[in-house]
């Protein structure tokens, strides 16, 4: 997988309907020496959190982990993960610290959370932006956890739109002044280090703000109580508030002005963190719910050797699969240095919280009353696991962002020939040099006889072929939609939510497609049919449910309910109730 | 005084792993199959550092037998706090006289002051190699190592040892665990202790222990340079699981079970 920084983005290309497989093949192996590491903290994290599996319902019961286990935590070296070699940390790939997420979510969603709080946000800023004297500064006491950092953006009437958080920075001699309200700050409770989004353009100016690193003891810093949540309970999540705090300009992460770039970059590449964490629960549920299966007996047989429970879960099994392919594929990304990996994150982002979705509730289901009972740890998981769907940007914006993102190239293309010829479609002839060249690229994906290059897979086992066809038919398809949408709504687009997210939706799909035929090729050429027989059967079930989607999808964009829908949606927003009865 | 203590660590299966017999019928299915440092090594491993710590520092070299995947056990003391690792590189069958003898061989090259190892390993359970090793060496011994004290009590909790090592280092007094109790002996050093599962609780290696171990050496060596002949004496013939247990029957009364244990049962 030889990408780097100047290399595009995978599904960005799809769009124009070229499959870049080199970005995506061979599929990544974490390297040797990287693995040793790794299994040594495995092996660890086991012994540190398998003698606490008592306590996570008692933690989150209670709301809170108790103080003495966080120290554990610190002592243990949870808090240097990411933190570079050289300033006393792991210095951890992000393939490797989003492996070693999936252990520590194995045993319970909460520690996972703030430990990933602290190396995927909180203190990411730093390692990503921040200047050689500030890293020095922080980050060794951020590897032992003496400091444990939080990202604080997100405020009472700024969420999805983070551009409009009101909280200001004032510059006042050689500090900035820090007034603000911010909400729903993971680890808020327990961390000293913040990384804080402020407003320094003034309220008119929407897109202007700027990172700063606070210190919870700068004087003006105030912390609210626990927010009693849904999930993820024994996480600490409060609200923090600044007043007058007087922040030196030492303190600015990246440049004045240009925080929002900061904030999403710290996102996207804490993204998949997250991916890791999802794929660990889901990895736990598959034991819990295949142990339930077999030992729960019902007219007469384990319920395991009835069809609908062996459903859901081979359902599992191809979900859990399907997810930590296009995580690790992501991971790979980053570690090789691309800065094209947005799109792609987002969509392992927004797959795996709903694959983790589906298995928890499945599992419960499999588990059934005994699901429904505090004792058992199936009730916990799907409560923990609904947060994923909501932080680290909710699945509707990102899905808006993916295909958004993703057809920008193709629209700014789209606009180029546009501006340059203009009304040429009202007089082809005048243009028809550099349409021609346009117009020669569409028709040879909307033909399969025309054999160009980057069409068509070649580095994939011959074992995957049928696989590979489906995958080269929709990706044409896909080219052929985002061509047309694009000609219909032009800048327009923005405003189609319905069919950006079905567009969306045929992207994610074939992300996690493109991921798990790279992983299955890559497994069937190393270690030979017979040893990923299994792998084979995920991949040919996967295939034949993304085709089934995806045409869907697509024969949707066009051909659909959208008005109907919208229209009822706004009678029932105008009543604010449901309208009918059968009581007079 | 500071003292030199040699312990080791077996790769095993993890506990926790299904293992099935393959289906030669002469050993186990290995896919998927994850490994561990053998838990009682492990103890043996937590009780040397405990000693060097308690006496005023020294070393302790961790040794074991196998492919390079035995570096993964050695690493795993190494970021327990073990100081170096001897690793015997040899692939293929081994049996415990093998082992015993690599040991003795190294014992001799390191000159340690006590040797500590696991009673047996959770793979085969032979219990025999610190057995081996202690009459080959003409070492005195103390098997199956354990503790006065529960593993909740004070003295575990600060990681007190539960070896007493004497004050001019030439006796060490153990408690070991004997069929209805417990019995103490005093070795004269040097020795050969095995340890029993409440002997300790073995600390998890922190990850800055884990990366603190990257950069500690593994000296290798083989049976052959050390002068062992590593030909099994004993060999695997043949594996074969437990037979299942059948469902038990519920009985309605006392009179039925006397009945079924007297005339289906015949054991009474």
């Amino acid at each position: 997988m030889p990408s780097n920084a100047s290399s595009p983005s995978f599904i960005s290309q799809l769009c124009f309907g070229n499959i870049e497989e080199d970005l995506i093949l061979p599929y990544p192996k974490m390297k040797a020496a990287e693995q040793e590491t790794f299994k040594a903290v495995r092996s660890s994290i086991e012994q540190l959190l398998k003698p606490h599996d008592k306590d996570f319902r008692a933690w989150d019961e209670k709301g809170e982990l108790p103080a003495e286990f966080v120290e554990e935590l610190r002592q243990f070296g949870l808090f240097s993960l990411v933190i570079p070699e050289a300033h006393g940390g792991m210095g951890l790939s992000a393939t490797a610290y989003s492996r070693t997420l999936q252990e520590i979510a194995k045993y319970d969603g909460s520690v996972a959370v703030t430990v990933g709080a602290h190396s995927s946000i909180g203190m990411r800023g730093l390692l990503l932006f921040g200047t050689d004297e500030q890293k020095a500064r922080y980050m060794p006491k951020l590897a032992t956890g003496e400091l444990i950092a939080a990202f604080c953006l997100t405020e009472p009437g700024a969420g999805s739109d983070a551009a409009s958080i009101k909280t200001t920075a004032v510059k006042d001699g050689d500090d900035w002044v820090l007034n603000g309200n911010k909400l729903w700050i993971t680890n808020g409770g327990i961390a000293q280090f913040f990384t804080v989004f402020a407003k320094t353009g003034g309220q008119a100016d929407r897109g202007n703000m700027t990172a700063f690193i606070v210190m919870r003891d700068m004087p003006g810093v105030s912390i609210g109580p626990h927010e009693d949540k849904m999930g993820i309970r024994a996480s600490s999540t409060t609200t923090v508030h600044f007043d007058n705090v007087r922040v030196p300009a030492a303190n600015v992460i990246g440049e004045v002005g240009k925080g929002f770039k900061v904030a999403m970059k710290i996102l996207n590449s804490g993204r998949t963190g997250l991916g890791g964490g999802v794929v660990g629960g889901m990895k736990k549920l598959i034991s819990l719910a295949t142990v339930q299966a077999k030992e729960r007996v019902q007219f007469g047989k384990p319920i395991a050797e009835f069809g609908l429970v062996k459903q859901k879960i081979g359902q599992m099994v191809v979900d859990c699969y399907a997810a930590e392919s296009a995580v690790n594929l992501v991971n790979e990304l980053i570690d090789s240095g691309s800065q094209e990996y947005a799109v792609e994150a987002a969509i392992a982002k927004v797959f795996g919280s709903e694959a983790m979705w589906r298995t928890a509730d499945e599992a419960l289901q499999i588990a059934a009353g005994n699901g429904f009972m505090k004792e058992f740890p199936y009730e916990r998981i799907v409560r923990d696991a609904r947060i994923n769907r909501i932080y680290e940007g909710t699945n509707e914006i990102l899905r808006l962002f993916i295909a958004l993102t993703a057809m920008n190239e193709v629209g700014g293309q789209l606009k180029e020939l546009s501006e340059s010829l203009k009304g040429i479609f009202n007089n082809p002839i005048k243009g028809f040099g550099v349409l021609s060249e346009y117009a020669r690229r569409r028709a040879s994906m909307a033909t399969s006889s025309v054999k160009r290059e980057k069409t068509r897979f070649t580095k994939l086992d011959p074992a995957l072929e049928k696989n590979q066809l489906v995958f080269e038919e929709l990706t044409r398809e896909l080219a052929g939609a985002v061509d047309r949408v694009l000609r219909k709504h032009g800048k327009n687009i923005i405003g189609k939510q319905f069919a950006s997210k079905r567009l969306a939706d045929i992207m994610i799909d074939m992300f996690v497609l493109a991921a798990t035929m790279s992983r299955v090729s890559t497994s069937l050429q190393e270690k030979g049919a017979t040893a990923v027989t299994k792998e084979l059967e995920i991949l040919e079930v996967l295939t034949g449910q993304v085709k089934d989607r995806a045409r869907a999808n697509m024969a949707k964009i066009d051909d659909n309910d959208d008005e109907l829908v919208k229209s009822l949606a706004d009678h029932a927003l105008d009543r604010e109730s449901f309208s009918w009865d059968n009581v007079e | 005084m500071p003292i030199k203590i040699l312990v080791t660590a077996k790769r095993v299966e993890d506990y926790e792993s299904k293992i099935k017999v393959n289906a030669q019928g002469n050993g186990i299915v290995l896919e998927g199959l994850k490994y561990k440092i053998n838990p009682f090594d492990e103890i043996g491993v937590e009780e040397a550092l405990r000693l060097v710590a308690k006496h005023g520092g020294g070393e302790v070299v961790v040794a074991s037998v196998g492919t390079k995947d035995v570096h993964e056990q050695l690493r795993h003391a190494l970021a327990m706090g073990a100081t170096r690792a001897i690793w015997v590189n040899h692939a293929g069958p081994l049996d415990q006289m093998t082992v015993a003898g690599c040991l003795q061989k190294l014992i001799e090259k390191e000159k340690p002051d006590l040797a500590i190892l696991g009673k047996q390993a959770i793979d085969d359970d032979q219990n025999q190699v610190g057995q081996y090793l202690a009459e080959w060496l003409g070492w005195s011994q103390a098997t199956f190592a354990s503790k006065e004290e529960s593993l909740e009590s004070e003295a575990e909790k600060s990681k007190t040892p539960a070896l007493q090592l004497s004050a001019d280092a030439k006796t060490l007094t153990v408690i070991r665990e004997v069929d209805g109790g417990l019995e103490t002996l005093e070795c004269s050093m040097p020795c050969v202790v095995t340890t029993d599962l409440r002997l300790n609780q073995p600390r998890y290696a922190s990850l800055p222990g884990i990366m603190k171990a990257k950069s500690k050496p593994i000296e290798e060596h083989t049976p052959a340079t050390l002068g062992v002949d590593a030909t099994p004496k004993i060999t695997v013939t043949k594996m074969e699981h437990p037979p299942a247990r059948k469902a038990g029957i519920k009985v309605p009364d006392v009179a039925t079970l006397m009945d079924k244990l007297k005339n289906e049962a015949k054991v009474i």
